[in-house]
């Protein structure tokens, strides 16, 4: 009997370390690892993985980081929130309503690129924005097209209470809107591109009408950055690297970019629309001058709004600056509650050829 | 006058398997015939062939000079070894059932005054068979014996010519089966029905009958028992016989059980 | 000491023994959420108990800020209206097909092929053809659970008719049914307690397609708000609505289980007088 109690408690520790984050365990840690998931702007890390040059980096400054891909954006992210990962390619505002909401202090420690036209709404045989008031929307509830189609509705003097939205998986999309009962939806690359190009289907509204608001980033967590600064700098360092192989038009460009095409599930013309309606900071220089810039604060207020607004800052929020966000210029909302954190020092480290 | 059954020179093969070859029989309406045999003699399938749910391959079969309908009817009842009443339905709606077939066609089920007056003729035999205090139990609240009663009642409500009984006492208790024989002998004597019943009991055969048919193989071939089908090798009219007939009977039966089952499989 | 195998709990032991692990699953989950929260308080992946309580209380006795509807039962009610929708229409169909291809021949040549196919295609994996065919709305969710659980129960209760014995059948005959006759008299009351105990198999099929078309497109259902509010883990509402779909779940199996009972008590051979009446039989048989 007594064996067996001793076996039920070492079940019992063995459930609780599993289920603590990995942060909290060992003191001095040489690995790490990041996830992404597909996506026009995060292809990068894959090759960078791929090509050794986040190998190179991470050699450089001792340690390991592994680059894993989640074939689910979301759970990523939510990987990233439980403590499973270091670090996590994905927006402004999921990094806002996912980690920051969920008490993880997070750092924006690249900022990779807006949505520029990435994402957009369609409506089935009208062509003006105007037209989709009581029209029942398909789009992925909760996420930047929820949002980006928020912020469409207040240019045309339109509110969320004249539409109806209508949850859809991302996977079921494109088959969606080949339904004759749905006449709207709002969604991202490469299903945006897909469904506009269908018979009678009218872009009616993009986010290059809203530049620099969806913003895609490689979030990293806090306290794990501050501990091990190293981790920081080999990640920016790697994407850099990257980044410039990526906009070369030479031949190693070339190649790079097929790569990225092919691993995304499209061909070089493909992925070079998409990355059309990418605003890419290809340079260290201009992610900084974005980051310092007043828009953004303006952009994270609107995010923190609408987030407010859907109850996705959390029970406990009385507004919109509950969680504090803090950028090189300003802080929006509240200074005793920062979790997320616009961080310019290290791709600053970047500019000044310091890492 | 024409015999309500007659069996002219009647086969049923299964692929290469005889099981009943060349049989002949004329039977006349009101006779009680019992058949015995060793299992898989065809007793069975005879009793079958007579239902309609099977036909003989060849010769002929026939019904008050007709060939005899290849499907199961009214005119001819069935009480089998077991299985034969409707476990959903209590005692009373086992037998009113038949009725209900044949009053509504559409539904099936009868309503208001013609339910009841299906219902009191069901009533009635059922007190006739000994279950008219367990109209409203279901059959597996009955033991073996009742559940035959049952079986027999259903059959007879329906006024049949003819009644299969196929071992239809073999599974009970000898006290009970005896109970059994005078409910049937009553039964028979006071509706004039024409009885097909088939035992493994050669006494049982003996005591009900007014005649015995023994089935059995009357060829042998040791290297393919299936070569050779079974027929009537014995046609007794009984309470006419010697005593050494039973004797042989029964010699012939053991000495085909020893010469191996397989005989008449 | 006897061998484990002879060893049989007492009632008391066998309650004890079913709620242990439970227990101990309760006490591992609250001492990991413990450690997880003292980490960081507004840790979403492993809640206290009490912001479980406190999410239901929302979702369920609040109205909604924006919609002024309460969103607990509202999602309850949805995805209980699809199920009874797509698992009734399933058992009708199973009803009907079963019946037509275990009792005649000729239907199940033709159809029984037909059947097998459907039933080994992944509803899942042809959903934009579902979409095409019955549009985004209501009619798809219940037809994919249509489609779901729809075959096995046409198969299940087709054997379930080929396994009632030849002599039922022929015995109904013989009592002048016509085959309209034996299907309305005989296998059809016959198998209405199969095709209850065929559903309750099935339910957990029934469940997971609704989840998944929920999770698809829709706008209120218990898998719809499990889905969304999965986008930023708040699985303070996510375990309880897990927690509440399992005692739906339950709550269904068990109801069809005391009906049949109820409806059918032949079929478990619950009599009204089940042993005093065996024995009360054999005297009145003797004296018969």
């Amino acid at each position: 009997m007594t064996r067996l109690m001793m076996k039920i408690t070492g079940l019992c520790a063995l459930i609780v370390a599993l289920a603590l984050p990995t942060s909290a365990l060992g003191a001095e840690r040489s690995q790490f690892s990041i996830a992404w998931s597909i996506y026009v702007g995060w292809m990068p890390w894959d090759y960078g993985a791929n090509a050794g040059i986040v190998k190179k980096w991470a050699d450089k400054y001792g340690i390991e980081i592994d680059v894993v891909q989640i074939n689910d954006y979301v759970e990523s992210i939510n990987q990233y929130t439980a403590g499973q990962f270091d670090g996590c390619a994905m927006t402004n505002m999921d990094a806002l309503t996912i980690p920051a909401a969920g008490g993880v202090d997070s750092t924006a420690l690249i900022i990779g690129d807006f949505s520029n036209g990435n994402d957009g709404v369609v409506l089935k045989g009208k062509q003006s924005l105007a037209d989709i008031k009581g029209q029942s929307v398909n789009l992925v509830e909760l996420s930047v097209s929820h949002y980006l189609l928020a912020r469409g509705l207040e240019t045309v003097g339109l509110a969320e209470r004249d539409i109806k939205v209508v949850n859809t998986s991302d996977a079921d999309m494109v088959a969606v809107y080949g339904t004759d009962s749905v006449t709207a939806v709002t969604t991202w690359n490469p299903l945006l591109s897909e469904i506009a190009a269908m018979p009678n289907s009218h872009r009616v509204f993009d986010s290059s009408q809203i530049p620099g608001e969806i913003i895609d980033l490689l979030v990293v967590n806090t306290e794990t950055l501050q501990a091990y600064p190293q981790f920081g700098k080999a990640l920016v360092g790697a994407w850099y690297e990257i980044m410039e192989r990526m906009a070369a038009q030479d031949a190693i460009g070339i190649e790079a970019r097929t790569q990225m095409a092919g691993a995304s599930g499209t061909d070089l013309a493909g992925y070079e629309a998409q990355l059309d309606s990418t605003r890419m900071f290809y340079r260290a220089a201009d992610a900084v001058a974005f980051n310092n810039s007043a828009e953004l604060v303006k952009t994270m207020e609107y995010v923190a709004g609408f987030s407010f607004d859907h109850g996705l800052l959390g029970d406990s929020a009385a507004d919109a600056g509950f969680i504090g966000v803090a950028m090189p210029a300003g802080t929006f909302g509240d200074k005793n509650n920062i979790k997320l954190r616009f961080d310019n020092s290290y791709m600053q480290m970047a500019v000044d050829g310091k890492l | 006058m024409t015999p309500l059954i007659e069996a002219r020179r009647v086969w049923r093969e299964y692929g290469g398997n005889i099981v009943l070859e060349n049989v002949n029989a004329r039977v006349n309406a009101g006779e009680f015939i019992t058949i015995v045999g060793a299992s898989g003699c065809g007793k069975t399938t005879f009793l079958r062939m007579l239902l309609g749910s099977d036909s003989p391959s060849r010769g002929e079969l026939l019904l008050q000079g007709d060939t005899i309908p290849d499907e199961p009817g009214p005119d001819r009842g069935i009480v089998f070894q077991r299985y034969s009443v409707f476990s959903h339905l209590s005692v009373l709606q086992n037998v009113s059932l038949g009725l209900e077939f044949e009053r509504s066609p559409l539904l099936a089920r009868l309503f208001g005054t013609s339910r009841r007056n299906a219902e009191s003729t069901a009533r009635e035999l059922l007190t006739t068979v000994g279950l008219g205090h367990a109209l409203h139990r279901y059959p597996f609240e009955l033991s073996g014996g009742m559940q035959q009663r049952l079986a027999i009642a259903q059959s007879l409500i329906k006024r049949p010519e003819i009644l299969l009984l196929d071992e239809p006492f073999g599974a009970l208790d000898p006290g009970i089966r005896k109970d059994m024989h005078e409910l049937i002998l009553g039964l028979w004597r006071e509706t004039g029905v024409t009885v097909f019943m088939t035992t493994h009991d050669l006494e049982e055969g003996f005591y009900l009958g007014t005649r015995l048919w023994v089935f059995d193989k009357i060829r042998h071939d040791p290297d393919n028992p299936n070569r050779y089908g079974a027929h009537i090798s014995y046609d007794i009219p009984l309470g006419k016989c010697q005593p050494e007939v039973l004797d042989e009977i029964a010699a012939n039966r053991v000495k085909a059980t020893h010469a191996g089952r397989s005989d008449c499989r | 000491m006897k061998r484990m195998v002879n060893l049989q709990p007492s009632r008391a032991a066998r309650i004890g023994l079913g709620l242990l692990p439970l227990v101990l699953l309760v006490l591992a989950y609250w001492l990991a959420s413990d450690a997880r929260l003292a980490e960081n308080p507004n840790d979403k992946l492993m809640p206290a108990f009490g912001s479980f309580i406190d999410a239901i209380e929302r979702l369920a006795f609040e109205p909604n800020k924006r919609s002024g509807e309460y969103l607990f039962w509202n999602d309850t009610a949805a995805s209980l209206k699809r199920i009874g929708l797509g698992v009734g229409l399933s058992a009708l169909i199973g009803l009907v097909f079963g019946i037509a291809c275990g009792l005649l021949p000729l239907v199940r040549a033709g159809l029984s092929p037909l059947v097998t196919i459907i039933s080994l295609i992944p509803p899942m994996a042809i959903l934009p053809i579902l979409f095409i065919v019955f549009g985004l709305g209501e009619l798809s969710k219940v037809m994919l659970i249509v489609i779901g659980i729809s075959p096995f129960i046409i198969r299940d209760l087709q054997g379930r008719v080929m396994e009632i014995s030849q002599e039922i059948l022929i015995k109904a005959q013989t009592l002048g049914a016509n085959t309209w006759q034996i299907v309305v008299r005989v296998v059809l009351p016959q198998v209405l307690p199969r095709l209850l105990d065929a559903v309750r198999l099935s339910l957990g099929s029934a469940w997971l397609f609704l989840i998944a078309a929920e999770a698809i497109a829709a706008t209120e259902g218990l898998g719809y708000r499990i889905f969304l509010v999965r986008r930023y883990m708040s699985m303070d509402i996510i375990l309880p609505y897990v927690a509440w779909i399992a005692l739906l779940a339950f709550a269904m199996d068990w109801s069809l289980k005391t009906l049949s009972r109820w409806l059918f008590p032949w079929y478990f051979g619950i009599g009204a007088s089940d042993k005093a009446s065996t024995e009360s039989t054999k005297v009145a048989e003797r004296t018969a």
